[in-house]
């Protein structure tokens, strides 16, 4: 298995969106339509969708320390969780682990939104349109869940957003090195940023994306301690387990089998 | 830039002033960072707190058009607080050197004035000289009438105080800034300023340049690695287009354009342009500007160009008149052209006043668009609010290659001319560039062999052969980069460097700062060796090529003392060990040592000048409001720069504050290029900015009732344009003269071309420009702004 993970370092970043236009080029995903800014700032689109798998956040300027402002500005995508909710409550096995990252199959997936729901960073989408791109190919299918593969499905050895980084934002290479090194780092950043933090050491088990951040990852919106523990196995499995049994008589059709998880779901919960 | 990218990583400190290089200049923030992790400081200047600033270590916030202000003060605090280089400043600047006894400064206004021509005559800004024509120094610089004692006294008024009155900087940010900044007067301490169109653009534009250059030389940073004044070009090969005398004013290798009344002839213009010196010490490079006009003169018109007819001399165009931007719109809109020619160009979306430049263009009988989309440009006659049957033009829009569909050599900021080979054929009948040209070339000259005409001896016999053969299609960008590189004219044998090029005719030399980038040995911009070089400092003089010489760090001799010792030795950029230099490439040629010839070879005193007669507008520099102000000048009691000429078409087009309360400025976001008809077209860029929208702050918006994506309508007299509102706290007021200014910022890439479109807001910058080179002033003017 690949001991490789992801570095962000947001004290870098300087909001170029190079990462977001390399993945939508590397992976032939479509642009998508938008108007003003539907986030903060310059955010756009609002977040992660099914054709948008890596994104630019920026967040509004904190000036509670007026000598130094504060304008964070974070890359996000799948954080490809070392235990993650999404591959725990797929009903039909479609997510799986391929050498340590987090992989959706598309011909496996039947669009349930189970793991939209599980993830608590809101990162898989399940997409409402069909993506057809210049060389024909169908890089976005209806109903199907997508997110960041790590640039496994169109392989390359370095990923297209981390290859585009200018700034050194975005690294790439052993998990151990890479935490090694930002420790180094938020040592240093601390001078300035005293709540300068690493996020991602022991979130869901490890995450293969860590991030440095300037302040708490509260601030943020990332969730920490409890919330961002792996869900109960016994739940998931119970949800499975009905499904299993629902699903024997979908015959094979993703809207029956859709709406038999959802059934399954509700029972699950009502049993636990 | 003096210096180049990879450079910037050896700086101690970075001032970003007049440039927003993480938005504009992604690539150059690897380096920033690097300095950074080793223990550099950034320093971002900006009106609005940018993407730069978000990663600065101090940053100041300053009123658009009040640089002068901010950068007396740090040039006050360094001259006060004696936070200088003091050697560098004795021997390699002018401080030491006595200026004419009637030379004078009041109010604004330095002596030579003539108010109704707003001119200067600049015989009062000369040096004393003694009887040998040398000027006059006192190394002790306590002569009253020295460079030194000049601009202490000049620059005592621009106190903090004065400052933060002025720019709306706080004192104390202010003085964050001038310590920092002015720490690096230690010789091994070094700092370099990056800067681009917001310095450049306003009515003293280079000024701000000139208080640049003042404040590196006081602290000893130009030459040093790590150091200079770096000029962010603004698109990939801009460098290489000024290079190459694309500018109105200069020919190739920055070699002024003669003028019908000043240069009637080869004589007087070399006379005119070719500067003296008596002084031993200085080599005065321009005194060989002789051996590159004849070598120019020879490349272009080969066997025509003799001896005895002045090299052709007299078959360039004489210019009646200079022709910046401005004033060509002006004379277009007069009617006094017949055609244009535009050449990726689109100044219906990126020219000032931009609507009545989109006017301009409905006086010619014919425009010719070449570029690799419809342009608002090339689509002027179908606007909003026109009757295209009422337009005569005759528009022609030919297809382009686009950077990649084609060959050549591409300048960038820091001087390397880097060779690109073409990596697919452009499609259909789009051609590049070059080959337009030549096409466009032959069918003229076929014209005046076939129908004659007035004066064609300039096109026929031009020396004109790019192709391999007459039934080549395409012209090879080989030959014109040998041209360019100069070669013998008998031999044809390519020239090493310009150092070989002669006055009479025996050598060809298309432009002699790129002298050296093809000799005989092959084409050096192709190169792309990857050995770091002298001084571990990332010079790379293996990768590509540099002008002049692969010089990669311009003015090299001021980084060392007179014994040739590095003033920094810790990043030496070149040293002397006694009998030769090793390192860069030296500047001013390797035979002399350190102590036989001072540093500034461009000048004709040899040093740097403090005080300066290079510009029209004043030796030193001044602060004076943006021609539209919201507030008076607290400096002195003129306005707006008392060079800078109004042109009296413009009259009209000024508007006060009483109506146009805002300062507006402009500038670019990172997802759009330029006048954006390359990245308007393109669904994954207009998915990250999809509009035209201004940034306003909170206090403007609650104001005026706007709330964040609000549509809005900025106006004033030049015209009216929509925009999305973005409000945010990135953008504060300043208290300036008790009152609270604000500021409506807007981008540029929107017109009515492409699949996004948007008004321009230039329709709202003004025909006005610096009172030297002309650049409009784009960075501050007025608006008012209401909910639409």
């Amino acid at each position: 298995m690949s001991d490789n993970a992801f570095l962000v370092d947001t004290t870098k970043c300087q909001g170029c969106r190079g990462c977001q236009v390399a993945c939508k080029q590397w992976n032939g995903l479509p642009g998508e339509k938008t108007e003003f800014f539907a986030g903060p700032e310059n955010t756009n689109p609002a977040e992660l969708s099914a054709i948008t798998w890596n994104h630019v956040k920026f967040f509004p300027i904190d000036r509670s320390n007026p000598d130094r402002p504060i304008w964070t500005i974070m890359h996000k995508k799948c954080y490809h969780c070392n235990e993650a909710n999404c591959l725990a409550v797929c009903p039909e096995k479609a997510i799986s682990k391929v050498d340590g990252w987090t992989i959706i199959d598309q011909d496996k997936c039947i669009g349930c939104g189970a793991c939209v729901n599980a993830c608590v960073y809101k990162v898989p989408q399940v997409s409402g349109i069909e993506h057809v791109n210049d060389v024909g190919q169908k890089i976005v299918k209806r109903d199907k869940s997508h997110k960041c593969n790590a640039c496994l499905v169109n392989k390359r050895e370095v990923p297209a957003c981390v290859t585009t980084c200018p700034s050194e934002a975005l690294s790439f290479g052993n998990r151990a090195v890479l935490v090694k090194e930002a420790r180094k780092r938020v040592a240093e950043y601390k001078k300035d940023f005293p709540h300068a933090c690493i996020y991602g050491l022991d979130e869901f088990h490890g995450l293969r994306v860590i991030t440095i951040l300037r302040d708490a990852p509260e601030k943020y919106g990332l969730p920490t301690g409890k919330a961002a523990e792996p869900m109960e196995h016994a739940k998931a499995e119970a949800i499975r387990d009905t499904y299993a049994l629902l699903s024997t008589f979908t015959f094979g059709i993703p809207a029956l089998k859709r709406t038999a998880y959802r059934l399954s779901k509700s029972l699950a919960s009502k049993e636990v | 830039m003096t210096n180049h990218w990879i450079d910037i990583k050896n700086a101690d400190v970075i001032l970003i002033m007049g440039s927003n290089a993480a938005e504009n200049h992604p690539i150059s923030f690897k380096w920033v960072q690097k300095a950074r992790d080793n223990g550099g400081k950034l320093i971002v200047v900006d009106p609005r707190f940018t993407k730069s600033a978000s990663m600065a270590d101090v940053y100041a916030s300053l009123r658009p058009g009040t640089d002068l202000a901010f950068l007396g003060g740090i040039i006050n605090y360094a001259l006060q607080n004696d936070r200088i280089q003091k050697e560098y400043v004795v021997e390699y600047t002018n401080a030491s050197y006595l200026i004419s006894a009637d030379y004078k400064f009041n109010d604004g206004i330095f002596s030579g004035y003539d108010g109704g021509k707003r001119e200067y005559d600049k015989k009062t800004w000369g040096y004393q000289n003694d009887d040998k024509g040398i000027p006059k120094r006192d190394k002790t610089l306590q002569d009253p009438q020295c460079v030194y004692q000049l601009m202490k006294k000049h620059y005592a008024r621009y106190t903090p105080e004065k400052v933060e009155q002025i720019t709306g900087c706080q004192k104390e940010s202010f003085l964050k800034v001038a310590e920092l900044f002015t720490s690096t007067c230690k010789p091994d301490r070094v700092a370099t300023i990056m800067y681009a169109m917001g310095t450049t653009q306003h009515t003293v534009g280079t000024q701000n340049v000139r208080a640049y250059a003042i404040l590196q030389l006081l602290l000893g940073n130009i030459g040093l690695a790590g150091g200079g004044i770096n000029a962010l070009r603004g698109e990939s090969n801009v460098q290489g287009s000024t290079d190459a005398g694309l500018l109105w004013h200069i020919l190739t290798g920055y070699n002024p354009c003669p003028e019908a009344k000043k240069h009637p002839n080869y004589e007087a213009y070399i006379k005119a342009v070719v500067p003296k010196t008596n002084d031993p010490m200085s080599l005065n490079w321009w005194s060989n500007r002789p051996k590159y006009i004849v070598s120019m003169l020879k490349a272009w018109f080969g066997d025509a160009a003799t001896k005895e007819n002045d090299f052709c001399f007299d078959w360039l165009p004489k210019a009646a008149k200079g022709t910046p931007h401005i004033v060509l719109f002006e004379d277009m809109y007069k009617g006094m052209l017949k055609g244009g020619f535009f050449f990726g160009t689109n100044p219906v979306v990126g020219g000032p006043n931009s609507n009545k430049e989109a006017k301009a263009l409905e006086q010619l009988d014919w425009l010719v668009a070449i570029d690799l989309w419809e342009t608002d440009s090339s689509i002027f006659w179908k606007r909003k609010g026109v009757d295209p049957r009422s337009i005569k033009t005759e528009v022609f829009l030919l297809p382009a290659a686009s950077s990649v569909e084609k060959e050549g050599s591409v300048s960038n900021s820091g001087r390397w001319a880097q060779w690109r080979y073409k990596a697919q054929n452009a499609p259909g009948e789009a051609k590049s560039d070059l080959d337009i040209v030549n096409e466009i070339y032959e069918e003229v000259k076929a014209l005046y062999a076939r129908e004659g005409g007035k004066f064609p001896d300039p096109i026929v016999k031009a020396n004109w052969n790019y192709k391999h053969g007459e039934h080549e299609h395409e012209c090879d960008p080989h030959l014109v980069a040998k041209e360019i590189n100069g070669y013998e004219w008998k031999t044809k044998k390519q020239m090493a460097s310009f150092m070989d090029l002669k006055d009479d005719g025996s050598t060809a030399c298309g432009n002699w700062v790129y002298g050296g980038s093809y000799p005989q040995a092959g084409n050096m911009m192709a190169r792309r060796g990857q050995k770091e070089g002298p001084g571990g400092i990332g010079m790379y003089p293996e990768w590509s090529w540099s002008w002049p010489v692969n010089r990669r760090v311009a003015y090299n001799r001021a980084s060392v003392n007179r014994n040739g010792d590095p003033f920094d030795p810790k990043r030496p950029v070149i040293k002397w060990n006694g009998s030769a230099w090793k390192g860069d490439v030296v500047d001013g040629g390797a035979k002399f040592g350190p102590e036989a010839k001072n540093p500034f070879i461009m000048n004709a005193e040899g040093v740097g000048k403090l005080f300066s007669n290079g510009v029209v507008d004043g030796p030193l520099t001044e602060h004076f409001e943006p021609k539209e102000s919201p507030v008076r000048n607290l400096m002195n009691s003129q306005a707006f720069n008392p060079a800078t000429k109004v042109l009296e078409s413009v009259g009209g087009e000024f508007g006060d504050a009483g109506a146009y309360p805002y300062i507006g400025t402009s500038y670019r976001v990172v997802e759009h290029w330029q006048a954006g008809a390359m990245t308007r077209n393109l669904p994954w860029l207009t998915e990250l900015v999809p509009d035209m929208f201004c940034e306003i702050s909170p206090s403007l918006a609650k104001k005026k009732g706007i709330v964040n994506g609000d549509m809005v309508r900025i106006f004033n007299k030049r015209g009216s344009i929509q925009a999305r509102a973005l409000v945010t706290e990135r953008i504060q007021p300043w208290n300036i003269q008790g009152k609270e200014v604000e500021m409506v910022g807007m981008i540029w890439h929107f017109g009515a071309g492409c699949a996004e479109s948007g008004d321009s807001c230039n329709n709202l910058t003004p025909h006005i420009g610096d009172a030297n080179t002309m650049i409009p002033e784009y960075k501050a003017f007025l608006v008012n702004i209401e909910k639409a």
